[in-house]
This record gives C-alpha cells, sequence and structure tokens, in this order.
C-alpha cells in the first residue's frame, strides 16, 4: 500500500501494454492501490471488530491507546514518509488535542463530541497560524525549529496550575459513554478505530490526488516541483496543518480513553516515541504506521523486561532499520510480496497465455 | 549590581555547557553533514561512568577517568564502524534529511537505555576536580567547578575553531564537509576524518560531562535536553562554526539566567525556548542554511 499515486497517473514511464513487464506491473498497481473509502472502512472495521473481541481488557485497553497514536501516525505518514517534511511538532499537537478535551469538559462542560469538534477547529486554526510561520523555513530550520516546541510546550504546561501542573487534568470523558466500564470502553475503541478509518481514508485520498503526485515531486527534488509550477509553500503548509490536525485528533483519543491528561503528552519522549513507530514501521506505509503503532505500545506496556529496556530495543531497531531497510518493516514485507508476485505473474505469463500463444502458432504453422 | 554578576556567572557556567556541546555538534557537522544528537548522551555516560566507577568500584578518580574515557572513544569508534562506514561509505541505508537526525538519535536511545539499565534512575556525580569553597569577592561568588567548565568550554572552542582555521588537517576535514567527492577525488580519507572527530568530540563530551557533573548532576536521561540546547547553540553558529557555537551557548545561558533572575523561576526556559523559536521561525537566515544536504 506504498506510493500508490506514481503508478495511478498513468503518466509516469512504464511497461508498455502488452509488453512482458506489463502484466506484473498491472498486477503491482492494482495491489498497492486501495480505494480510499475502501481502506478507510477496511481499517475502521478491522479496528471495531478487534476491539470488540477484546471485551474491554486490558489489552483492549492498550490497543485503543494504539489506535489513538496511530491516527497521529497516519498523519506522520503523509507528512514525513511521503512528503519528507521533517517537523518535530507532533506530539505538541498531541498534547494540543489531549489538553483541548480536559479543559472543555472538566472546565466548560462540554460533552465529548461537542470537544471533539472544537478541538479539530482550535487545531486547524493553530496548525495554519504556526504552519504559515514554520513552513517558511527549509529543511532543516524547521526541523530545528519544531524541535523547540515540545521543550517549551512541555514546560507551560508542567508550570501552569490552569491546564493542573504536574498532576495533568483528571476526568476526561470518554468518546462514548456505555452502561458500564467494559461497554464504554469496547465502544470509546471503536469511535477511536471509526476515526483512524476516516484518517486513512483522507490520506490515502490526498496520496492518490494530483496533490499527491505534487508531494511526491517535491520530495524528490524541490527545484523540479518548483519547475512544474508547484506552490511549495501552500503544499508544505497543507501537509503541516492536516499532520497536526491528526496528532490533535489523536491525542483528544488517547486522552478520553485514559480518562487523564498529563504534560508527558507534551514531553520529547513521547514525539521520539511516535517518530519510533512510524520509522520502525514503515515511514511510507499506513497499514506499517497502524500496526507499528499498535505494537510498538503494546510493547511498552507489555512485560517489564521489554518496557524497562525499551531504549536499547528501539535504538537497535531503528538502526537496523535505518541500515537494511530505510522504509522500514512494511517497506521490506512490501518488496518481498511485490517480488514474490512479480515471480507469481511472470510464472501466469509463461504458463497460460504465452504458452497457449506458442501452442496456436505452432499448430497454425 | 551583586545579583547581575552571580546571575551572569550562573548563566556563563550553564552557558558553557551548551556552548561546548554546540561546539561538538558543529565541528563534526562541518565534517560530514550528520547532527550528533548523541553527544549529550557520550556526557552523561562520563559523568555517570566515573562516579559509578569511583563509589562503586573503588577505582581512584584518575583512572576512573580513564577507563570512562577510552570506554566512549571505543563505544564511538564501534558506532561508526557498524553504523556509519556502512551507512555512508559503502552507501546502504537512510540518507538526506533522515540520515543528518536519525543516524545518531538511535545511537542516543541506545546509550540512554544502557545507561538506565546500568546505573539505575538515581542523580550521579563526579567527584570534584577542584574543590574547596566558592570563590567570594564581596556578594559575588563562583563554584570552582563552575570556573573549570568555562574555562574549558573556552579553550575548547578556541582550540577547534583554530584546528579548522590554521591547520591543514582542519582544512581537509572542512573539505569533506563542503564537497565528499572533491575531497575523494582529491585524496583525503573522508571516512578516516568522520570517524576521528566522532571519537574525539564524544571524548571531549565524556571529559566535560566529567568536569561539569558536580555542578548539576547527571541521570541517564540528561542526555537528549544537553544535546537538543546544542544542537540549538550549533544551528545558530551554521552548524559549522564551533567557536561561535560556544559564544551562542554562552549567551543562550545567560539569557536562561537573566530571565530566570528578573523575569520568572518558572518560565524562564519556556520564554528562552519561544524567542529561540522566535528567532528561526522569523529571521531563518540567521541559521546559514543553504539547501538540505542530499
Amino acid at each position: 500500500m506504498t506510493e500508490p499515486a506514481a503508478a495511478e497517473s498513468g503518466t509516469l514511464p512504464g511497461p508498455a501494454p502488452g509488453s512482458p513487464g506489463s502484466a506484473a506491473a498491472v498486477h503491482r498497481v492494482r495491489r498497492r492501490d486501495p480505494v480510499p473509502l475502501g481502506a478507510g472502512v477496511c481499517v475502521a472495521a478491522v479496528g471495531a471488530l478487534v476491539l470488540a473481541a477484546m471485551n474491554g481488557s486490558y489489552l483492549g485497553l492498550t490497543v485503543t491507546t494504539g489506535v489513538g497514536f496511530a491516527i497521529v501516525t497516519v498523519g506522520m505518514v503523509l507528512q514525513l514518509g511521503y512528503s519528507r517534511q521533517l517537523a518535530f511538532s507532533q506530539s505538541v499537537f498531541m498534547g494540543l488535542g489531549a489538553y483541548g478535551m480536559g479543559v472543555l469538559e472538566t472546565k466548560y462542560g462540554f460533552g465529548s463530541l461537542e470537544s471533539l469538534l472544537a478541538v479539530i477547529g482550535l487545531a486547524l486554526v493553530t496548525s495554519l497560524l504556526i504552519g504559515a510561520v514554520v513552513t517558511r523555513a527549509p529543511g532543516l530550520a524547521l526541523a530545528l525549529a519544531t524541535l523547540l516546541m515540545p521543550l517549551f510546550v512541555f514546560q507551560l504546561a508542567t508550570y501552569s496550575n490552569w491546564l493542573g501542573s504536574f498532576a495533568g487534568i483528571n476526568g476526561v470523558l470518554p468518546l462514548l459513554t456505555g452502561a458500564d466500564y467494559t461497554t464504554t470502553l469496547v465502544e470509546s475503541g471503536i469511535a477511536c478505530a471509526v476515526l483512524l478509518g476516516i484518517a486513512t481514508a483522507i490520506v490515502f485520498r490526498v496520496i492518490r490526488s494530483g496533490v499527491g503526485l505534487q508531494l511526491m515531486a517535491m520530495a524528490a527534488d524541490e527545484r523540479l516541483g518548483e519547475s512544474l509550477g508547484i506552490s511549495l509553500r501552500q503544499r508544505r503548509l497543507e501537509v503541516f496543518v492536516l499532520g497536526s490536525v491528526f496528532a490533535a485528533v489523536g491525542g483528544a483519543a488517547i486522552a478520553s480513553v485514559q480518562g487523564i491528561v498529563t504534560p508527558d503528552v507534551l514531553s520529547e519522549t513521547s514525539e521520539i516515541t511516535l517518530l519510533l513507530m512510524v520509522f520502525v514501521a514503515g515511514r511510507r506505509s499506513i497499514v506499517g504506521a497502524i500496526v507499528g503503532a499498535v505494537v510498538i505500545e503494546y510493547l511498552a506496556t507489555s512485560t517489564s523486561f521489554i518496557s524497562t529496556n525499551l531504549g536499547i530495543i528501539e535504538g537497535i531497531v531503528l538502526l537496523v532499520i535505518l541500515i537494511v531497510e530505510p522504509d522500514g518493516v512494511a517497506g521490506a514485507i512490501d518488496r518481498l510480496l511485490g517480488r514474490r508476485t512479480d515471480q507469481w505473474a511472470a510464472m501466469l505469463r509463461s504458463r497460460l497465455p504465452g504458452g497457449l500463444l506458442a501452442r496456436g502458432g505452432k499448430g497454425g504453422a | 549590581m551583586s545579583q547581575f554578576l552571580n546571575l551572569l556567572v550562573a548563566g556563563l557556567t550553564s552557558g558553557a555547557i551548551y556552548g561546548i556541546f554546540g561546539a561538538c555538534l558543529a565541528v563534526w557537522f562541518r565534517v560530514c553533514n550528520i547532527l550528533n544528537l548523541a553527544v549529550g548522551d557520550f556526557a552523561m555516560f562520563g559523568a555517570i561512568g566515573t562516579a559509578w566507577l569511583v563509589q562503586n568500584a573503588g577505582l581512584p578518580f584518575i583512572a576512573g577517568i580513564v577507563v570512562v574515557v577510552a570506554g566512549v572513544g571505543l563505544a564511538a569508534w564501534l558506532f561508526d564502524w557498524v553504523v556509519l562506514h556502512p551507512a555512508f561509505d559503502r552507501g546502504r541505508g537512510a540518507r538526506g534529511i533522515v540520515g543528518v537526525f536519525f543516524y545518531t538519535f538511535g545511537l542516543s536511545l541506545v546509550l540512554e537505555g544502557v545507561a538506565r539499565a546500568w546505573f539505575g534512575t538515581d542523580v550521579w556525580g563526579a567527584p570534584v576536580i577542584w574543590s574547596g569553597p566558592a570563590l567570594s569577592v564581596l556578594d559575588f561568588h563562583v563554584q570552582r567547578a563552575g570556573i573549570l567548565v568555562i574555562a574549558l568550554a573556552i579553550v575548547s572552542g578556541l582550540a577547534l575553531w583554530a584546528y579548522l582555521r590554521f591547520t591543514v588537517s582542519g582544512r581537509a576535514a572542512s573539505a569533506c564537509g563542503e564537497s565528499r567527492l572533491g575531497s575523494r577525488i582529491v585524496g583525503i580519507d573522508t571516512a578516516k576524518f568522520r570517524r576521528r572527530i566522532f571519537i574525539a568530540t564524544a571524548v571531549l563530551a565524556a571529559l566535560f560531562g566529567i568536569v561539569e557533573s558536580p555542578l548539576s548532576g547527571y541521570t541517564y536521561a540528561s542526555g537528549p535536553v544537553i544535546s537538543l540546547i546544542g544542537t540549538v547553540a550549533a544551528g545558530f553558529a551554521s552548524f559549522r562554526r564551533p567557536g561561535r557555537a560556544v559564544a551562542i551557548g554562552l549567551a543562550i545561558g545567560v539569557a536562561e539566567s537573566m530571565l530566570g533572575g528578573y523575569v520568572s523561576t518558572s518560565y524562564n526556559d519556556v520564554l528562552l525556548y519561544a524567542i529561540l523559536f522566535g528567532i528561526i521561525i522569523f529571521r531563518p537566515e540567521v541559521l546559514g542554511l543553504g539547501a538540505e544536504p542530499a
């Protein structure tokens, strides 16, 4: 499910119809090119089924939190993986979403869905304002500027009494409230899965569109993109805003599931965790980002050995990924499957149409 | 006046920390266009490792320093051999802006994890090199360790600046960062310079951690924040000028101290980071960055 736009455009060089490579190419395009709505529905349905099957267990709580993180990482795939926009501001917007839910619900009596909508609006406006100035900066400067954001926002939340200081804000409402704790957790989990499905559909839609092609051109070479008439600043801003809004929605979902929001969500550790989720699983794969978020969240809270030594494990895995397969585990699987399906397609070609044609030719002669 | 002077010295001391790490980052970035985000972790290992060897293993202080510095140097060499060599000399692995940040970021995670597993979560400080009460002139007080820290930062910054500016080896090292291919064509071994300067800056950071740790104390998690502020100091020095990075680090430390003394002790860091953020956003040209590394 990576880089479908390249294949979709039909303008990129590829094997001519009827040529030996065309069947494999078409096969690969079909395999890699999911319909956005279908992909979103599929992700939401699988997530909802898995969480319903877990029936409010501790594992269900962990996976639901992982789904919240996955909403953030799906946005990061577009921002970091697809557009190569290295910004370290996701934890800040995740905190904005989480604290937004907490403040609106506990201080102003908002309901959870009203709060969620308000948080989306707030994230949209904030990311537009910040993005308008941040995205002016070139690659390294953008990374450096956004590197500072978690530092000062974390300290701001830590010392602010209004935001609950070190203890944070307790009593954040679940997205959906059921009859008891188990039902509430399952229903909230399903709501998170639906939000993840929507995020997935939107990102797939962007990647499949002409904008996706423009982003790909920009990521490959900004000068090339500019010479094609792409407005770099506008595209950078759009990607930044979309990634930030998803981060806020993910933060809101996590706060709703956990019922509490603390400054930890804004810390650089949180940003590091998000980056690892995306890099290890595959920064150019939406499915990889979803699975990576859930698996890393599970590992971080599972056995004490893993949670204690998580830093060493994550560091080593990250280094191995960077050297061996920069597109992450998903990239490795994708490449492996692509190779395998290419082999199958070649085998089919040689045995069916090619063989039949050869026999027909022979018979005719 | 005495409050101002005390704040100034406190600021210069903390600024020296940012400055020296900024210089380490800048000199290595100049050679290979990679940010060393593990530089703070090398300092942490220097400080905690020495303290652990002296307090728990009973080694003499000097022997502890030698063992730790040798260990840090070995770790840096090993990282270069296992990770950087295949990634940059054999053309494998992630490049571009991802390579700029994430190789050393991975190393930082590993070092932090190892330190947590080995030394626990306690606060550690190496023994004081220049012991005795704070030096006082009227109401103006300065810790002896603080004087050492500031002196070491200034000497190191000047030495790195002089190395790059006035030696053939330094010019060759700078050439590696300007054009890797061009350097190799004229016979400069870019891998050797990358490795040597990485090891040298790691050892320098470890030594600095040993000297500074009696003042602030280190935990396993001290590294990343130091590296981040060092990165900012190096950024304002165009990532390439170690002497300027020390000066900017000192300025950041003084600004932080003054904001803490005269504005708010709670929000001084918030204000400082916000100011730095604003400068980068509204005047990105102060970073002096050209095109993204390929």
